[in-house]
């Protein structure tokens, strides 16, 4: 079971790879996708073993949130707000695809130094997908920055909420349920308000590179 | 003398199964293609043909241009040895390991980059430093997947990992082997020269790479060449099936019969590798040269991954 | 009776939905505010009297002691201010056409949606619930952050959500660590309340602890403002309408500074030493102050001034907080008190000036005391008492922090913190006074006198508010601080 969990941390943070080496909008959006799909599965397995075992279901529920949510009903919505926009031939990133994964790669590394020595509380396993989710966050951190389009930014903070999330599952299997569910409800809701600004400044500035939004400063 | 008899055995199961690989992927994408395609025996013919063909060498070039094509048919077939085609077989007295198999493979491209610029005509020089471009990017992630799956058997030699990796019970669910295992696919696919990097079935100036620096070779030389290239796709594509799909049961037979079964057990295993081959060429485009790098940084991020996997479970 | 604090908000958000004439949606708003004041002031009373309020049939999960006691009261004093005022600005507004009914329809339920995850956020106990209800006050102000519509308003409306829920995201890693830190010692049930992490301190696991609390300082960090991650404040907080501003400075900064202090006790519990924490909080706080020192002193533009005066005190909490001697803990109380309450006044005048002069420039703004005489004399004294004169109530509190640096023999710390401040009351000396005096210029046709006479009471009870709390200290609460001091040291 334990081999299944890491396996799947690995594709988890392998996808956030492929995402950060993509370079159309409606590839990320996919990737996103898959990404998703993969967290569902890993909290499928997960939902499944606790059902049987102590025949608590909320894990299972979540599950099928997860696959509501972030499988289906977000990537349509970034589909739809991506429709929107007028302005779309623009180019999106201002490093190239190689360094990008290097400085990934780097971070990697980082996260395997700052959270492996909490290694000492739980098993070699949950260490090891810990870092893996960790280190989502971190690239998510990252796309977003290396992102110039609001979207991205839009794509990179829900990869920063996956990354969370599969933290959560693998070191503590989820947040107590409530909290789970409260934590559905604020990313939907953010996801939507991002969309509807991101729609609005389409409007504004003729444009979602976020480079224009510079007129504030000091 | 046993191992003698084994290493005669390998020489010949590699050269006659080398070009029915590339008979089977031509196959396979003719069919997705819905053509008929070539039989798949194609490649013998062609080279038995070739064979018996003069060979016609242009005045400029040196004797490297001669000798080219028997370095780089030796490297394969040597670097060929190193890699075990059943377990049962042991050139361990070869005294090599993955590194050297690596490293012979790259004295074959210097080689055939170098009678590429022999002859001085401009596909060969394009066709040369596109290969020098694309061995450059994708070395570092060979060398980090095998290295890798080194370290968690302890040795780089061959034949020692993959005795390891009989006692790994379903290796493709293990982080580690997985990641290796994608890294090296994507390896195997760029060093043979396959679509997304190159298209092996093309002649068109703008795109080949391979093929431009075969251009002036005819004959004996071109058999040689081709031969070597298809050795060097069938190790790529050996140690894929032997390192992450082992199989031991053949530990209680002995003798002739335990040779043959185990061939045909890593025939089987080729033509499945060699139809995850196709169907990944099937389902790609060509890129574009300088979308090379994100190939190979694809590559390199999966075998990075699967070392740190290594490291962070620390097994 | 502590359920209403929940209800109240709740109605009145539904309530704005569907009325839709404006007169009719000032009275709910003030009524709901108003009641919830009046519910404020009893749970006061009873925290006052037996400690701590939950109810059990809620799995303990509302929660009140007195440290959400103080944060609760300045959220919904200032909330049912702020709802008066927001009478006379929004109807200003409507007069000059800059906004429409359906658009105030929208302001007053965003802003009710806001004031139910502040009083949430203060009123649970699972710190994961916290977590949701500061990351929904994010959300619930993103549009009222961008109510204008305009460009700018956009930019810092954007800025602010995704700096805000970004920043945010960090401390749930926190908050996860936390969950893990402490998964042997609490039950699966019980998981992420606060007041059992908080006796069973001691038995988390110190080393995953740590990294918690470095993500939780900076998440929550985030949201109340610290550099570096301030840098969504200054924009968010000029944009906004004034009522907004003054929403967003005395409430919402406080709101994560609380969060992070609940987190904050229960690691300096489990270390058994506040040096961990303390410098952390301390550096983040120091930089805060200098950052708004620099910025403080090229400002043109004297919203954006108020907002680093803002950053400015949330750095003055932070390492009041950060040095972790009773009286330190104290002066951060009393200094949150003090500033919310100060800067909401500020913004509050700010609105007025910025209605009557249509212009966020400072140099545009000449003969303010003329103008608008109680809301100049309510800036000035605001201008006054947020830079740190006597007699006001920041003062007090200021002097406290000085102190208690000094009694714990920082004696560097202390130089440079009296050093900012100073240089920081020089900033707004050298860029705000001249606003009071000379004419305005010829070009602005400007007429003498209020237009939001809700509003100008509303300054004036402040300005009382702020006065009487400088010369006189409340024995009541002297008691609240106290005991919420008691708790968050332990002991």
């Amino acid at each position: 079971m334990e081999n299944y969990y890491d396996l799947l941390s690995v594709l988890i943070l392998l996808s956030s790879f492929v995402l950060v080496a993509n370079k159309k909008t409606n590839a990320y959006i996919k990737t996103f996708r898959i990404q998703s799909a993969f967290i569902a599965l890993t909290a499928g397995i997960m939902g499944w073993s606790s059902a049987v075992n102590e025949g608590k279901y909320d894990i299972l529920i979540v599950c099928a949130i997860i696959v509501a949510l972030k499988v289906i009903y977000i990537p349509h919505l970034l589909n739809k707000t991506y429709g929107n926009i007028e302005y779309r031939i623009e180019k999106d990133f201002f490093l190239n695809i190689p360094i990008l994964i290097i400085i990934c790669c780097g971070l990697v590394v980082f996260s395997y130094f700052s959270v492996s020595n909490i290694g000492t509380l739980t098993g070699f396993h949950i260490n090891h997908q810990v870092v893996n989710s960790f280190s989502v966050v971190l690239i998510g951190f990252f796309f977003m920055i290396s992102r110039k389009k609001a979207i991205g930014q839009i794509i990179g903070y829900l990869v920063i909420e996956n990354g969370i999330f599969v933290t959560a599952m693998f070191s503590t299997h989820g947040m107590p349920f409530i909290v789970d569910i409260g934590i559905f409800i604020d990313m939907i809701t953010a996801v939507m308000i991002m969309g509807i600004m991101v729609t609005r400044i389409n409007v504004k500035f003729e444009s979602i590179n976020i480079d224009k939004l510079s007129k504030l400063k000091g | 003398m046993i191992n003698i008899t084994y290493l005669i055995v390998q020489i010949i199961v590699v050269i006659a199964i080398a070009p029915l690989v590339n008979g089977i992927i031509k196959k396979i994408k003719a069919l997705s293609q819905k053509r008929k395609g070539a039989p798949i025996l194609q490649l013998y013919y062609d080279l038995y043909k070739l064979l018996k063909k003069d060979t016609v060498v242009s005045d400029t070039t040196s004797w490297i241009f001669k000798a080219a094509p028997y370095i780089v048919f030796t490297s394969s077939l040597v670097a060929a040895m190193l890699v075990p085609v059943t377990t049962m077989l042991d050139p361990i007295w070869l005294a090599g390991d993955l590194i050297l198999m690596v490293y012979l493979l790259a004295l074959g491209r210097f080689f055939m980059m170098l009678a590429g610029l022999d002859a001085a005509s401009t596909f060969g020089g394009m066709g040369a430093s596109r290969e020098a471009m694309i061995s450059s990017l994708i070395e570092p992630s060979i060398l980090v997947s095998l290295i890798t799956v080194g370290l968690t058997a302890g040795s780089t030699s061959s034949y020692q990992i993959m005795e390891y990796m009989k006692y790994v019970d379903t290796p493709l669910i293990r982080p580690v082997y997985f990641m290796a295992f994608i890294a090296l696919f994507i390896v195997t696919i760029a060093e043979t020269a396959r679509i997304p990097v190159d298209d092996p079935s093309t002649h068109l100036e703008l795109t080949m790479v391979h093929e431009a620096m075969l251009l002036e070779y005819s004959g004996r030389g071109l058999a040689l060449m081709e031969l070597g290239a298809s050795i060097k796709q069938l190790t790529f594509i050996t140690l894929l099936a032997n390192i992450f799909i082992p199989h031991d049961q053949l530990i209680l037979i002995s003798g002739v019969g335990a040779v043959v079964l185990s061939v045909l057990i890593y025939v089987i295993k080729i033509v499945f590798i060699s139809i995850l081959i196709a169907v990944a060429e099937v389902s790609t485009v060509k890129l574009r040269l300088f979308s090379i790098p994100n190939i190979a940084a694809l590559a390199f991020i999966l075998s990075f991954i699967g070392f740190m996997q290594y490291f962070v479970l620390g097994r | 009776m502590g359920l209403v604090l929940w209800i109240a908000p709740v109605i009145a958000v539904i309530l704005s939905r569907i009325v839709n004439n404006t007169k009719q949606l000032h009275i709910i708003s003030v009524c709901a505010s108003f009641i919830m004041l009046l519910a404020a002031g009893f749970v006061t009373n009873s925290v006052v009297s037996y400690g701590t309020l939950t109810y059990k049939f809620f799995v303990s999960a509302f929660y009140i002691d007195a440290v959400s006691i103080i944060v609760l009261d300045i959220t919904i004093t200032i909330g049912f201010l702020v709802s008066i005022y927001s009478i006379g600005y929004l109807d200003e507004e409507l007069k000059h056409k800059k906004t429409t009914s359906k658009k105030i329809k929208f302001y007053y339920s965003m802003m009710y949606v806001f004031i139910f995850s502040m009083v949430l956020a203060l009123t649970v106990n699972n710190i994961g619930i916290m977590w949701v209800a500061i990351e929904a006050t994010t959300l619930a102000t993103a549009f009222l952050v961008g109510f204008n519509n305009d460009e700018h308003a956009l930019e810092a409306a954007w800025k602010y959500v995704i700096i805000c829920s970004v920043g945010i995201a960090m401390a749930l890693v926190g908050i996860i660590f936390l969950h893990l830190a402490s998964i042997d010692v609490v039950s699966n049930e019980n998981a992420l309340q606060w007041d059992l992490l908080y006796n069973n301190a001691k038995d988390l696991n110190s080393s995953v602890l740590r990294l918690s609390f470095i993500f939780i300082l900076i998440g929550f960090g985030t949201k109340a403002g610290l550099a570096p991650m301030h840098t969504w404040l200054p924009d968010a907080h000029s944009q906004a309408p004034s009522p907004i501003s003054a929403l967003l400075s005395g409430v919402l900064l406080n709101g994560a500074m609380y969060a992070a202090l609940r987190i904050l006790a229960i690691v300096n519990r489990n270390l058994d030493d506040s040096g961990f924490t303390g410098k952390l909080m301390i550096a983040f706080g120091l930089l805060s102050i200098s950052a708004a020192a620099v910025f403080i002193i090229t400002q043109k533009d004297y919203k954006r001034l108020l907002a680093y005066s803002s950053i400015e005190h949330m750095g003055i909490i932070a390492v009041a907080f950060g040095l972790f001697t009773p009286l330190s803990v104290f002066a951060g109380f009393f200094h949150m008190i003090n500033h919310s309450f100060t800067k909401s006044m500020l913004f509050l005048a700010s609105g007025n000036i910025l209605q009557k002069y249509n212009t966020r420039k400072i140099s545009k703004i000449r003969g303010l005391l003329k103008i608008l005489p109680v809301s100049g004399t309510a800036f000035l004294i605001g201008l006054l008492a947020v830079s740190g004169t006597p007699p006001f109530s920041i003062f007090a509190s200021e002097v406290n922090v000085f102190l208690s640096i000094f009694s714990a023999e920082h004696y560097i710390l202390g130089a440079v913190f009296v050093l900012l401040l100073a240089f920081i009351f020089a900033g707004i000396a050298f860029t705000l006074f001249r606003v009071f005096y000379g004419e305005p210029q010829e070009s602005q046709y400007i007429r003498r006198g209020e237009t939001n006479k809700p509003g100008t009471a509303v300054l004036i009870v402040l300005m009382l508010i702020i006065a009487g709390t400088g010369l006189y200290m409340p024995g009541l609460l002297k008691d609240l601080i106290t005991s919420a001091q008691m708790i968050i040291i332990g002991g």
